[in-house]
């Protein structure tokens, strides 16, 4: 089975550049552990997929070699940061790809070309080789043709592995069966996820699926997350920090090209990190730098670690009452046209609103195709609980398996 | 002029743990291997790779925090310390900032200045070492080795306790005796293994605030702990007495000139941007692990000190001596029990005389084995050897081994107690004297030991000394003078 | 929230960018627009007892002391952009103080 890899992920193969003139053709002299599995299970790299400098963008817009059309609509971003590998599997060209998710950046591009993505529980899959963002939030996940697809790939890259510290010590995931039925299931609608200026297309293919899940036995419940307006900026916040650090390391000094032939290092610093960044790196990587800087870290990062902590507890308490599994709209809109959000970072972050909660929460979720909104595809997500992957994946099995995606909503 | 001011000094140590692999990856952590050959994608810093911390560092460090009393924290965390160098390949060092692995506890050690004294430990972290740079390898370059980075260090920090460069050396010697006797750190400045960076500030005598400090760093040797110390101390005092303020900066010791320079930086460089690394788990270590590395540890030099004290009848000054090293401790122990037990003091002024000395020019080794010198000593206490002879049987043993007794045979150094002989000897020595009869007749009697010396002389060390004195003494009582 | 164009600066010098005098606007703009959004956490009241949440195991898990580096297919000299008789080089610490050893 082919499967590409996205451009952050080192394999020994093909160039890891994540995106960034600053590791233009570097090489890899490793392997990352996803890419040892699947090559173990006979898995054949097809190739590295073009993504968001770094993982940071919505839109792989942000990519130094160029943007990735949306495969049915050139004038259209495929979303991002994993744009290049929705875009392949949704092409037909690969029947998945590996991606990574620091906010959404699996979901929200499967969501926008109509395949599915799915971001594990943190700790499901080792990170090692996965170049990091914003280490407490990456996941590498998986995007695939069909549920199925994404499924078994994820199952050959999961479980242990002792080069990753914050991998849990767990075996590889089970794949569960194709259920009759999802009765016994109960699922929880957010209703922060509803907001009243929701595109009403979007609102009308989600009704469509909570119809679907409920018609499959599904018990279906309105539930309350109420710190869920703080997600985005919380998130703004811890990204950015972890990634100035995650990104000190681009320094020219031992990989790498060097933008100038510097008298003095730390003017080969400045030249290099100035040239080899793009603009959006650039800034989360300033914002990153202020939030942890003297005299700002209690106002911001120490404040957005316990903001954290209370999404979380939103989960948690919501879980605890007996709800399964949550259903929302992966993203409040379909595909948006190339340049729309280019200067507005702002703009651009809030379409990772419905996403960024499971990486804040370390929890799984996926994004599944739910319909079509004036012909353009958008998903819908389940979010489960930790370590219970499979249980979504079982209903996100039924859902796929109901739903038109192919239909107007 | 230095009697009007105070001296404040606090301690940073970083030593090196005593582990064959790296702090968070699997490289050798050993010394002298070409540049760049113990490196991987972890400590090389590249894209993707993850640290996984060791096992044994962090008993060790654990051993090091128990042995200087701290509180060992259940759970603590690694943090980022973010700044940009050359030999940092990540752009940040694994440290631990906010909630370290130990904290409270304290050192006694021998001042110069006031005796027994107790230096407060106010933290103890783990830590990766850096790389190295080289300025003068080549021309306008400079170049990194990453040998070195990702080493597994400890910092302990003490309060600003020593009053004297002299006093906090002795404190560091103490620590570092610690150190090397459970086995934490070989403690070798020359490598590299043992680093102290010092907090230096001066106040007018009385004063109870502490005044600017400076941090001295560079120190790299243990012989210019206590110069780098008193020049930088020596300056403060200069500058204020002249009316200016010290400035806080970090001032690097350079012991070629024996002098400070203030290092060149600029003020954000010190905004490390400390935040918890997010790719490791907090360091969670149960009661369970704390009390196996207490029972790993073994008794501590001041332990060991107080006990050869009380249980050999020993000085405190002797007792230091023979319990500043491990090694040593263990042999002088051994000779005192070695077969029916030599005498603990004479046993002692054994070690500390012949024993180090003769380890000291070679190699540190202890070439006689303990239970040879039990014999030996007790040869000397049963009047079959003089001091003097043993000392010969010792080097001879030293460098060919041997039984005491054999030794002192074959050499022929036996002592003759025997009361004919001896008189012989002494009538000999009392004849080839005539001048010094004369003046001991006179009543210099303190001659008498003069004459002792001279019979060991003309017996070639054979004749028992206790012997010669006596028949020197009755030759004396019964004729009146010597003569 | 305000970022001014010597915050950008000095945050700049502190992450080592170099920034043209003419980026300066349009980035403190951006900052200042991030900042100002992000900042809007504080508006929930303080939660003082609230520990911070971090994903993955509650403890670290540790290897073993041996010596068993993770593997590189190609050694330094193959992907450093200056190397040396088995040396990195970067031009000399210009700026950066010199230390021995």
């Amino acid at each position: 089975m082919p499967v590409a890899v996205k451009d952050n992920i080192c394999t020994l193969e093909y160039v890891t550049s994540c995106g960034s003139r600053i590791l233009e053709g570097y090489r890899s002299p490793y392997e990352a552990t996803a890419v040892n599995k699947l090559k173990a299970a006979g898995a054949l790299i097809a190739g590295k997929t073009n993504c968001d400098e770094f993982g940071m963008g919505s839109s792989t817009e942000h990519s130094a070699f160029g943007r990735t059309l949306h495969p049915f609509d050139k004038t259209r971003v495929p979303g991002g940061s994993s744009g290049g590998s929705a875009a392949l599997v949704a092409a037909g060209a690969v029947p998945a790809a590996l991606g990574s998710e620091t906010g959404g950046s699996v979901r929200q591009p499967a969501s926008l070309c109509g395949v599915v993505g799915i971001k594990p529980t943190y700790g499901r899959v080792s990170r090692y080789g996965l170049v990091a963002f914003g280490s407490s939030l990456d996941q590498i996940g998986v995007l695939g043709r069909s549920v199925h697809d994404a499924a078994r790939v994820l199952s050959v890259i999961s479980g242990r592995d002792p080069k990753d510290a914050t991998c849990e010590d767990r075996d590889s995931l089970r794949l569960p069966n194709v259920p009759e039925s999802l009765q016994g299931f109960v699922i929880g609608i957010p209703k922060e996820y509803f907001p009243p200026d929701l595109d009403p297309a979007v609102r009308r293919a989600c009704d469509r699926a909570i119809r679907l899940l409920r018609e499959l036995g599904a018990a279906v419940r309105d539930v309350a997350l109420p710190h869920t307006q703080y997600a985005v900026p919380t998130y703004y916040i811890i990204a950015p920090a972890e990634a100035s650090s995650n990104l000190a390391r681009y320094d020219g000094v031992r990989y790498g090209p060097r933008f100038d032939g510097s008298e003095d290092v730390r003017a080969l610093y400045r030249t290099t990190r100035g040239e080899g960044f793009g603009a959006e790196v650039r800034r989360r990587v300033l914002v990153g730098t202020y939030v942890l800087s003297s005299g700002y870290y209690d106002a911001y990062y120490r404040k957005a670690q316990q903001m954290r902590a209370l999404i979380a507890q939103d989960f948690r308490n919501v879980f605890d009452r007996g709800v399964d599994l949550l259903f929302t709209p992966t993203t409040p809109t379909p595909a948006f046209k190339a340049g729309e959000k280019i200067d507005d970072p702002v703009a651009m972050y809030l379409s990772d609103i419905f996403t960024v909660t499971a990486n804040l929460a370390g929890l799984p979720a996926i994004s599944v195709p739910i319909g079509r909104v004036k012909g353009l595809p958008i998903g819908g997500q389940l979010v489960g609980q930790a370590f219970l992957d499979d249980e979504m994946l079982e209903a996100a099995y039924a859902l796929e398996r109901a739903v038109p995606a192919g239909e107007e909503a | 002029m230095a009697n009007r001011w105070e001296t404040v000094i606090g301690l940073e140590t970083h030593v090196q743990l005593r582990t064959v692999s790296k702090m968070f990856c699997g490289c050798s952590a050993a010394f002298g291997a070409p540049p760049n050959t113990n490196v991987c994608p972890v400590c090389l810093g590249l894209p993707g790779a993850l640290p996984v911390p060791n096992e044994l560092a962090l008993k060790l460090a654990v051993r090091a925090a128990l042995g200087l009393g701290c509180t060992v924290h259940p759970r603590s965390l690694f943090a980022r310390k973010n700044y940009f160098y050359p030999d940092l390949p990540k752009g940040y060092q694994i440290s631990q900032f906010e909630q370290p692995l130990a904290t409270a506890g304290s050192l006694s050690y021998l001042s110069p200045d006031q005796g027994i004294a107790t230096a407060t430990i106010v933290r103890l972290h783990v830590e990766e070492d850096a790389g190295k740079s080289l300025h003068d390898r080549f021309p306008k370059q400079t170049a990194i080795d990453l040998n070195r980075c990702g080493v597994p260090l400890i910092e302990i920090v003490t309060g600003p306790d020593f009053r004297s460069p002299h006093e906090a050396r002795a404190y560091l010697l103490t620590l570092k005796q610690v150190l090397e006797y459970a086995a934490i750190s070989e403690c070798d400045m020359e490598k590299g293994s043992l680093r102290v960076d010092a907090n230096v500030s001066v106040r007018r005598a009385g004063e109870t605030a502490l005044g600017t400090k400076t941090e001295v760093k560079n120190i790299n040797s243990f012989a210019f702990v206590e110069k780098a110390l008193t020049v930088e101390r020596d300056r403060q005092i200069a500058v204020l007495e002249a009316g200016g303020t010290v400035a806080q900066q970090t001032m690097l010791y350079d012991s070629k000139t024996n002098s400070v320079r203030p290092q060149r930086s600029k003020e954000e460089s010190h905004d490390y941007r400390y935040f918890p690394d997010p790719d490791l788990p907090p360091l969670m270590l149960s009661e369970e692990f704390v009390a196996e590395q207490q029972t790993q540890l073994p008794e501590l030099p001041a332990k060991k000190r107080e006990r050869f004290v009380e249980k050999y009848g020993l000085s405190v000054t002797d007792a230091a001596v023979l319990t500043a090293e491990r090694a040593v401790a263990d042999y002088y122990e051994t000779v005192v029990h070695a077969g029916s037990g030599a005498d603990a003091k004479l046993a002692a002024n054994w070690v500390m005389t012949e024993v180090l000395a003769d380890a000291k020019d070679h190699g540190e080794r202890l070439r006689v084995q303990p239970g040879a010198l039990a014999g030996l000593i007790s040869l000397v206490r049963g009047g079959t050897l003089s001091h003097q002879a043993a000392k010969r049987v010792f080097s001879e043993m030293a460098e060919h081994g041997g039984e005491p007794r054999n030794v002192a045979e074959a050499l022929g150094l036996t002592q003759v107690a025997d009361t004919g002989v001896v008189a012989g000897w002494v009538s000999e020595v009392l004849g080839a004297h005539p001048t010094e009869v004369e003046r001991y007749r006179k009543g210099e009697t303190k001659l008498l030991q003069f004459f002792v010396g001279q019979v060991m002389k003309v017996s070639r060390g054979k004749a028992d000394p206790k012997l010669a004195q006596r028949v020197l003494e009755e030759r004396a009582r019964s004729l009146g003078d010597l003569k | 929230m305000s970022v001014t164009h010597d915050d950008v600066r000095k945050i700049a010098r502190l992450a080592e960018f170099e920034v043209g005098e003419e980026a300066l606007p349009l980035l403190a703009e951006h900052m200042s627009r991030i900042l100002e959004y992000v900042a809007q956490i504080n508006a929930v009241p303080a939660s003082e007892g609230v520990k911070p949440f971090v994903p993955g195991p509650d403890a670290v898990r540790f290897r073993p002391d041996e010596v068993k580096p993770p593997p590189l297919a190609f050694g330094p000299a193959e992907f450093a952009p200056a190397f040396r008789d088995g040396f990195f080089l970067v031009p000399k610490l210009g700026q950066f103080e010199q230390e021995q050893g």
